[in-house]
């Protein structure tokens, strides 16, 4: 609606529901326009019948009070003081240092400004950060990427010292920091507003990971590794404060939040032990490089074994996940010789069975908040979506496209467990930056 | 680094870079609604769609003066510079939501 306001002349209230009050009064100010015509109604407004809704039209504004209706006039036809029509600019840089604190004093203010996971950080002096430096061989002050919370929230960007700072903060050591320079520049973030709230995970691959000894073997996915543990703290940390904040009601708006968050599911895969060709070899890089991938994921459900039923528990693991939203299977290298025993010579095969085989019907489908999601790919008739859009309610269409099933191979071979995670790396039309697997090497 | 007590520290800000904040005018407000033709503009998050039909049902019965109509954004991720386009030339001001 600021475009509406700012580049078409068009006088326009913007609707929100209540509890983005905050959230949306601060994008008002960062787009310079901090006094945007906002009202708001209640929520819930998914799945709310008619007289509902009706009933928010014919209400009060939860947020600034009184009728909404009489907001609504209020605000289109009250004239405007000379500075709302000419907007609010403001210099937010923010300085290199901090003002010199004692310690205590320093790890309370990182707190109070919402700069940590709310466990101890590493205070990052200036030689500690010098430390970290020596970890790569670019400039401190090359720009890295930029990111975001989320869709339509404002880009920040960062360097190569901003990005040191936060390593030094979660307890990275220098050799974890190509790692941590790659996840950056691929525009991802640890730190994600959807109301969903999604979580990541964290998959690296080629020589770096025996370099810096991270774990591939048992509990690869637990707390049982420094650089694992190191790295997804890091990205978390790394996200939250490079990209502008993670507070909730503000720029974290993950209704239930989730546990994820804190290691963002750092592991790296178990090329050794695994049967088929590395994922990041899938997408273009060589067995030879490094390079990391960033999912998003909500959670998983977990098995083991392909038993007598295998098939039909399979199936009943997927098709309870929410459609088109994605899922990585993380296989323990016995489940994926097991799967290798059954003809799935290749992980894209898998792919295929999942994709034919776990199927639900297109009415429900279609009942899910997905269909905004990829809405304009349904009405531009690109398929299968549109065919989709157009099967009978009880015909039986895939939950997956191909494209969004990922297979990994991680686990120490204890037995034969897996996990089914629902997501995959972000859609290419949210990407700001090239991904979802970067390359590590670039970054040493 | 073990520090003494009540010595100070000089630490590095943790914060990425924001971009800056232009000054971003409003438009002018209109004398009165009534005469005008006013878009109501659905944005596409689930159930926006009905709230704008209750919306356009309340001007119907309550100010049968203002003219309304029900548009959609093509993306609810994406500007939409064709539809404003239209409701400038168009029309006389807008309300757009609902923002979930």
């Amino acid at each position: 609606m600021i475009a509406m306001e700012s580049e078409f002349g068009i006088p326009t209230v913007a609707v929100h529901v209540q509890v983005f009050g905050a959230l949306v009064e601060s994008v008002a100010r960062a787009r310079g326009m901090p006094r945007a015509r906002q009202a708001f109604v209640p929520v819930p407004m998914f799945n709310q019948p008619p007289a509902v809704l009706r009933g928010y039209v014919e209400g009060d504004d939860p947020v600034h009070g009184g009728p909404f209706m009489e907001r609504v006039f209020d605000l289109l036809t009250r004239p405007l003081s000379d500075e709302d029509l000419r907007g609010s600019g403001w210099d937010r840089s923010t300085p290199r240092l901090l003002e010199p604190d004692t310690e205590e004093n320093l790890h309370e203010l990182f707190r109070e400004n919402h700069w940590t996971d709310y466990l101890p950080i590493v205070l990052p002096t200036e030689e500690r950060v010098e430390a970290m430096l020596a970890g790569t061989s670019h400039a401190p002050d090359e720009i890295v990427g930029k990111t975001r919370p989320t869709i339509g929230m404002e880009f920040w960007t960062y360097d190569v010292e901003k990005v040191a700072v936060n390593a030094v903060m979660a307890g990275a050591a220098p050799e974890h920091f190509p790692v941590l320079l790659a996840l950056a520049s691929s525009g991802d973030t640890g730190r994600q507003s959807s109301m969903s709230s999604m979580g990541n995970m964290i998959v690296v691959n080629g020589p770096i990971r025996n370099e810096i000894g991270m774990n591939f073997g048992i509990g690869a996915m637990g707390p049982y590794n420094y650089a694992n543990s190191a790295i997804g703290r890091a990205f978390g940390l790394q996200s939250q404060n490079l990209q502008g904040g993670s507070v909730p009601g503000l720029t974290y708006n993950g209704s239930q939040g989730n546990n994820f968050s804190y290691n963002c599911v750092t592991y790296a895969e178990n090329e050794e032990a695994s049967p088929w060709v590395p994922y990041h070899v899938q997408y273009g890089f060589e067995p030879s490089e490094s390079a990391v991938t960033v999912f998003y994921v909500w959670g998983n459900v977990w098995a083991e074994h392909l038993r007598e039923h295998w098939e039909e528990k399979l199936k009943a693991m997927l098709v309870g996940l929410e459609p088109s939203m994605g899922c990585t299977f993380v296989l323990d290298p016995i489940v994926a010789r097991e799967f290798v025993q059954k003809g799935f010579d290749t992980k894209e095969k898998l792919a295929e069975w999942v994709h034919e085989n776990a199927r639900i019907p297109a009415g429900r489908y279609w009942d899910h908040i997905m269909l905004n999601m990829i809405r304009e790919v349904v009405e531009a008739g690109i398929e299968p979506f549109a065919s989709y859009r157009k099967a009978p309610p009880d015909e039986l269409i895939p939950i997956f496209e191909t494209n969004r099933i990922n297979v990994i191979v991680a686990g120490g071979q204890t037995n034969g467990h897996f996990s089914i995670f629902m997501g995959s790396p972000m859609r290419a039309k949210f990407r700001s930056m090239p991904g979802p697997t970067v390359s590590v090497d670039a970054w040493r | 680094m073990a520090t003494a007590v009540g010595q100070k520290l000089t630490v590095l800000n943790p914060e990425g870079y924001p971009p800056k904040v232009d000054a971003t005018g409003m438009a002018p407000a209109l004398e009165t609604l009534q005469g005008k033709r006013l878009f109501l503009v659905d944005v596409g998050f689930e159930n926006s769609n009905n709230f704008m039909a209750q919306l356009q049902g309340w001007f119907a019965e309550h100010e049968p003066g203002i003219r309304t109509e029900v548009v959609r954004m093509r993306d609810q991720h994406q500007p939409d510079p064709e539809l404003y386009g239209r409701i400038a030339a168009e029309g006389d001001a807008a309300i757009i939501g609902v923002g979930t």
